[in-house]
């Protein structure tokens, strides 16, 4: 009763069709962004999911070069399916801040911005005279953080061009992940980038909230690879303590037994029982619950033992073979172990589930109609993220940002428009444009 | 009389000179990590207590509002969190396992009985007084108790409230109460149905399943959502004094870092399978054997294609895959990989290195590539380029003596991060925490510990 009682309760203080009668948190934190790929463009992405306003300074023409990477060549509407993802609700500006009067806007919009993000070369932003020094001398205030491959100095900082499986290469994540003695597997997405922009976005939450108390900005940096070897958990420490170089396991969890993914007879499952009470269901699930009594697996310290877990897995492993995904999931439920089938885009996009809690999130967007992706998954009651709309082409904003935050009149910024400081979209590559059927008005403010 | 001189120099604090000023020595300078214990900290007005149980994730989002200075206060049962049992092969270090060990850093662990009455009115007055709770059990658990958001918000309006469980809190599967777990966190997330090698030749071998990541990525992405999550709500208390509730569901967590997953399946309706050395928008883009190792290889775009073909020197292959729609193609991507392969057996990682430098710092030829020989943990660890950079340390804690540790990722130039200690006992925190916000005493704690109450 208490349970259900609950549960009422948070699905109304969550309910999806609610968020937009509701605040947001960031609404007047503005962010100027100069970045391109994944792990400059996501930090702020995942801010603007909260009302952050991010202004995206993209180069005119080309723009970001993720607007060329996309699954298997696929263009969508003139879209790069691949830009997508971290960019929501942004002002889409178009500006060559290479040559001076480009630098001389970008300083300008600082001025009025509380948090620079950018993800060039260590020293390129310095160069162009729009560097956090430059930029802190007109907005003390001001948060910059920069994020790349291999930091802003130190022994791999300059000259080694990197990306996201640099970043899974060098940190011990890639030798980590996979089975013995076969290729180490590449985490199938971009982890790296998206990990390092969600945890410099966090670093520039906890500055706001310094600022908020002191008044006072900062620069801060964060190297994707090095964000990786912090979240691999308890490698480094056993290898200082014991020497243990961490190999590939598969599935099996070294440290959780059991914990590991097994083959059903229509597919593969995961399954974890570290408790007591947990293990002893799975053992009345499996209809041996002689096992919970064997001294060998009594206790989770005794079964993580190499010599117990490998036959404890092999135990489970038999079992799993006659059953099918959905009836160990069932008994799962029915006996208080983790189960799950491993769940592809198709059924997170199809599950009731992932639409409730808004993690699957669908809206209209003036340019490409409906529209449904991946909203920020971190709930908050009174002020949710939400997304408005999805990545505009190139330039597309530039004379509503121009007019917004600089007052730059029809003239000047026709002006700039002819000296090419600004600019617009490309018809060639793809992924720069906006649709064929396209009216030459939707997506545009003004 | 001679002024005596006034050092600002403390032992062990041997900073470098600065020389001349380019934006590297600045920032390095200004950013160094050896000099974060001299500056402030962001969130040393904050007090948070984390009440999870059997739950890495949520020790993690606890972490880093430690590392950023927060006073959190760890509360496990009586005998400890079973999480710090897990732990490689159960090996035990000091009573504690290693995945416990790693977040206990900078925080205060104490013992609390949540199921008396007793245990309970502690909590309540303690969480009168803190700012964040973080908690990890089944929804309705906490409610039960009498210690969810509802009732605290009664005694505690700014209070934010953050609960993280593989379901969460809402939704309609999140009463289904199956327990929370990193490789189920993984699996719903996404990210397992397409890490893994695909079938070759038709003939399912035992790794061709979709496959975890060696770490508890999962639970990971899960507490460090959480941490988001909490200082966001932060900002807007500062703005209008309102606390509210924080859920983070893991696989949600992760599903935000699968890339174009979801916005694949819903523009062309398709989904990606396993892609193993492959890539579904970049190739090649590859992990390839090498003569001892393996390497990363990348030359995507035309031109970089032209660069990684002109070091191998074979312009045959990049004749016979001219575009980056025949290098994307997925029948062609095994033969590319296989013959990527025949050429990198023959050289090291570091042979390959020094090739790609080569040409790319050189100029010898079009086109940017990108190499990395493959280092296991052994070899990252004993990297002095990362000790250097303050990625990994080692110090004495006061209760585990010699430890070493990988730090928070940030440097910053006001209020870095930092690891003060790594871990406490269980229950090694009581007297100075029951003392600090509860009053009570020894006595009277002896009393509580005999009522197992902590």
């Amino acid at each position: 009763m208490s349970r259900e009682d609950y549960l009422a309760w948070t699905n109304q203080e969550f309910d999806a069709s609610r968020i937009f009668a509701k605040p947001e948190a960031l609404r007047g934190i503005r962010i100027l962004e100069l970045c391109t790929l994944i792990l400059g463009p996501a930090t702020p992405d995942y801010l603007g999911e909260f009302g952050a306003e991010v202004i995206k300074v993209e180069l005119p023409g080309a723009g970001d070069t993720m607007r060329s990477v996309t699954p298997y060549g696929t263009f969508w509407k003139n879209a790069s399916i691949g830009q997508l993802p971290q960019n929501h609700n942004k002002y889409h500006m178009a500006l060559d801040v290479r040559v001076s009067m480009g630098a001389e806007i970008f300083r300008r919009l600082a001025k009025r911005c509380d948090v620079v993000v950018e993800n060039l070369r260590a020293g390129t932003m310095d160069r162009w005279g729009i560097g956090y020094e430059q930029l802190k001398e007109i907005n003390p205030g001001i948060i910059y953080i920069a994020l790349n491959g291999f930091g802003q100095w130190g022994g791999y900082a300059e000259g080694r061009a990197s990306y996201d499986a640099v970043a899974q290469t060098v940190s011990g994540l890639l030798a980590t992940t996979g089975f013995p003695g076969r290729l180490p597997l590449k985490t199938g997405v971009f982890i790296g980038d998206y990990f390092g922009a969600q945890m410099g976005a966090t670093a520039v939450l906890a500055a706001l909230h310094y600022r908020d108390r002191t008044g006072q900005g900062q620069f801060i940096e964060l190297s994707q690879g090095e964000n990786l070897m912090r979240l691999l958990d308890w490698s480094w420490i056993y290898y200082y303590l014991e020497k243990y170089n961490r190999p590939r396991t598969g599935n099996r969890d070294l440290a959780i037994c059991p914990s590991d993914v097994f083959m059903c007879k229509d597919g593969p499952v995961a399954l974890a029982a570290a408790r007591e009470d947990e293990f002893k269901g799975l053992c009345q699930a499996m209809g041996k619950p002689e096992v919970a009594e064997n001294p060998r697996f009594k206790d989770l310290e005794t079964r993580l033992k190499d010599e117990n877990a490998v036959a404890l897995l092999e135990i489970i492993k038999e079992w799993a073979k006659g059953k099918t995904v959905a009836e160990v999931d069932q008994l799962g439920e029915q006996h208080g172990f983790a189960s799950s089938p491993i769940l592809t885009a198709k059924d997170q996009y199809e599950s009731p589930h992932f639409r409730a809690r808004a993690s699957v999130f669908e809206y209209e967007d003036p340019i490409y109609g409906k529209m449904v992706e991946v909203c920020s998954p971190a709930k908050l009651s009174k002020t949710p993220a939400r997304h408005k709309w999805a990545n505009k082409p190139v330039g597309m904003d530039n004379e509503f940002i121009l007019r917004k935050f600089l007052g730059l009149r029809t003239y000047q910024i026709q002006a700039l428009a002819e000296k090419k400081i600004i600019g617009k979209w490309v018809e060639n590559p793809p992924g720069r444009k906006p649709p064929e059927d396209w009216d030459g008005k939707a997506g545009i403010i003004f | 009389m001679e002024i005596p001189k006034i050092t600002t120099v403390l032992p062990f604090e041997d900073f470098p000179v600065e020389t001349d000023r380019t934006w590297v020595d600045w920032v390095h300078d200004a950013g160094d990590p050896r000099k974060n214990h001299l500056k402030a900290e962001a969130l040393d007005d904050i007090l948070v207590l984390d009440v999870s149980e059997g739950n890495i994730g949520a020790l993690f989002g606890s972490s880093i509002l430690g590392e950023f200075g927060a006073d959190v206060i760890r509360i496990e049962p009586p005998g400890g969190d079973i999480a710090r049992k897990f732990s490689p092969f159960g090996y035990m270090y000091k009573g504690t396992g290693l995945g416990y060990l790693m977040e206990g850093r900078n925080k205060f662990h104490i013992t609390l009985n949540l199921k008396t009455p007793e245990g309970q009115e502690a909590f309540r007055r303690l969480a009168a007084q803190a700012d964040v709770v973080i908690e990890a059990f089944k929804p309705g658990v906490m409610d039960e108790w009498g210690l969810s958001y509802r009732f605290l918000r009664e005694i505690n309006p700014r209070l934010i409230y953050a609960s993280l469980y593989t379901y969460g809190h809402f939704g309609p599967e999140a009463g289904c109460g199956k327990p929370d777990y990193d490789i189920c966190d993984q699996a719903r997330s996404g990210v397992m149905a397409v890490t893994g090698e695909p079938e070759e030749n038709g003939e399912p071998q035992a790794w061709n399943v979709p496959t975890k990541e060696g770490n508890w990525m999962g639970w990971y992405a899960g507490g460090g959502w959480t941490a988001f999550g909490i200082l966001t709500a932060l900002h807007y208390r500062h703005i209008t004094g309102e606390g509210q509730m924080v859920d983070v569901a893991p696989p949600d967590a992760e599903l935000r870092f699968c890339d174009y997953h979801i916005q694949y399946y819903h523009t062309v309706q398709q989904v990606r399978g396993l892609v193993g050395a492959y890539d579904s928008a970049v190739f090649p883009y590859t992990i390839v054997k090498t003569k001892d190792g393996f390497s990363f290889l990348a030359g995507f775009s035309d031109v970089n294609w032209e660069g990684l073909t002109n070091i191998m020197k074979d312009p045959e292959l990049r004749a016979k895959f001219p575009t980056i729609f025949d290098r994307l193609n997925k029948a062609n991507q095994p033969i590319i990989h296989k013959e990527i392969e025949k050429w990198s057996v023959n050289y090291t990682g570091d042979e390959i290195l020094d090739m790609v430098q080569d040409y790319v710092l050189n100029r010898r030829g079009p086109g940017t590539v990108a190499t990395a020989p493959m280092t296991d943990i052994k070899e990252t660890f004993e990297d002095e380029v990362w000790w250097d950079r303050g990625v990994f340390d080692k110090g004495t804690d006061p209760y585990y003596g010699d430890v070493a540790f990988q730090c928070p990722p940030w440097k910053m130039t006001l209020t870095p991060a930092r690891v003060k200690w790594m871990c406490r006992p269980v229950g090694g925190d009581n007297e100075y925490i029951f003392m600090k916000y509860l009053g009570i005493g020894k006595e009277k704690l002896k009393e509580l510990e005999k009522a197992n109450i902590v």
